[in-house]
């Protein structure tokens, strides 16, 4: 299981990830491939991402049973949580 | 919100132990609940949500905030709270405290009452630590004698395969800086295992401190169970680690790489799935028939609804 969420992100993107992955709601990509796969379309993320920002998840045999990866800036991003995966949300930068 | 709900949505409900992840350690942070999840709030406002749900248990360090409304969802989803000491030594716990089944906890204590049911289920310890019939016509003090002198052989065998200075296991509980690097990383791994253990046993609807082979402590019946996984689980890892900051290869504290290395053994071992049937399968061994409430007794006036996890969930 393979999903992929992309926001912001170039039309021209979202087309490729669609060359793979069905598009089950607005950026939200889903489906089932082979770790070579997997590599090879967060390759094509990061070439195309832009000013976008993006996360995988995919099934893996780690002690929450997935993982997941990030690009790009989000006020949520992947924390280090004593050897646990988590996400932290960043407060709101002050506004000038 | 205090109680963890939110308007429109029933009360959150535990789910069974085999489905969780196992353990997270939390240092240095604010535990509260922000519209029903719960999350560590760190000094400049960044909220961490931690899926307290999905854990068998969550271990406090010294300099962890916990608020009411916290505890309170923990105990809902069923997870166990344990504050913690330096190193891991377990101080106090919450959330699912035990004592939900007394007729589990009946047929515990029956069995810890009866010398051959309770001799029973100590050679079943054995046969399930070591993966033979324990020999017979032995005392649960000889067995004891027996259980020593293969733990020790096995230390030895694998401090030699590590390449870990290794004299003996001795530890000061007062002071945890007093013990070496091995002693250290073994008590940190025994620990992790301890608290997933507890979480366990409790889980299961019995008592932690009725043990067989163990006696006279809280925990007792949580180091039985704990014994029949240690070897197979967590030891290897902590002399692994151990040999490696011996080498100079390790790039955190020896105790945080000992639990990130337990954590990964436990998934890999399946040992949520395994322990509660193991620990049904231990006393099982002691061959005596579950007691039926006496027929006077009175029934509850209002049933519970019936458990969403396991038997000793609430």
């Amino acid at each position: 299981m393979l999903v992929v969420v992309v926001s912001n992100a170039p039309p021209r993107l979202r087309g490729r990830l669609s060359a793979w992955l069905v598009e089950v709601r607005a950026g939200v990509y889903v489906g089932d491939y082979s770790a070579r796969t997997r590599e090879m379309i967060w390759e094509q993320v990061l070439a195309g991402l832009d000013k976008g920002d993006a996360v995988m998840v995919w099934k893996a045999p780690t002690d929450q049973g997935y993982d997941f990866v990030t690009a790009g800036q989000n006020r949520r991003m992947p924390v280090d949580f004593d050897g646990l995966k988590l996400v932290s949300f960043f407060p709101e930068p002050p506004s000038r | 919100m205090s109680e963890g709900n939110l308007p429109g949505l029933a009360p959150p409900r535990p789910i069974s132990l085999k489905d969780r992840s196992s353990l997270v350690f939390v240092e240095r942070a604010q535990l509260d609940v922000a519209d029903g999840a719960f999350v560590a709030v760190n000094a400049d406002g960044t909220r961490t949500q931690i899926p307290v749900g999905g854990l068998a248990g969550i271990m406090l360090e010294p300099g962890a905030r916990i608020s009411h409304a916290a505890v309170a969802l923990a105990a809902r989803v069923g997870t166990l709270i344990t504050w913690i000491g330096e190193g891991g030594v377990r101080l106090y716990s919450a959330g699912q405290p035990g004592g939900a089944r007394s007729d589990r906890l009946l047929w515990q204590a029956s069995i810890a009452l009866d010398d051959a049911a309770r001799l029973r289920v100590v050679r079943k310890m054995f046969a399930l630590r070591f993966g033979e019939e324990a020999p017979s016509r032995r005392s649960i003090d000889q067995l004891r004698g027996i259980e020593g002198v293969r733990v020790r052989e096995s230390y030895t065998l694998l401090a030699r395969q590590y390449g870990v200075d290794w004299r003996r296991r001795s530890y000061d509980p007062k002071d945890w800086e007093a013990g070496d690097v091995p002693n250290r990383c073994l008590s940190a791994a025994t620990a992790c295992l301890h608290g997933l253990t507890e979480a366990a046993v409790l889980a299961a609807g019995y008592a932690p401190a009725i043990g067989f082979l163990h006696t006279g402590k809280p925990l007792s019946f949580v180091y039985d169970i704990a014994d029949l996984y240690k070897l197979e689980t967590v030891v290897p890892e902590a002399f692994r680690i151990a040999g490696q900051a011996g080498k100079g290869r390790l790039d955190m504290a020896p105790d945080r790489a000992v639990r990130l290395a337990c954590r990964d053994a436990f998934r890999r071992t399946g040992l949520l799935k395994r322990i509660i049937p193991a620990i049904e399968e231990v006393l099982s061994a002691g061959n005596l028939p579950r007691p039926e409430p006496p027929p006077e007794a009175v029934s509850p006036a209002f049933p519970d609804a019936p458990p969403t996890g396991d038997a000793g969930h609430r």
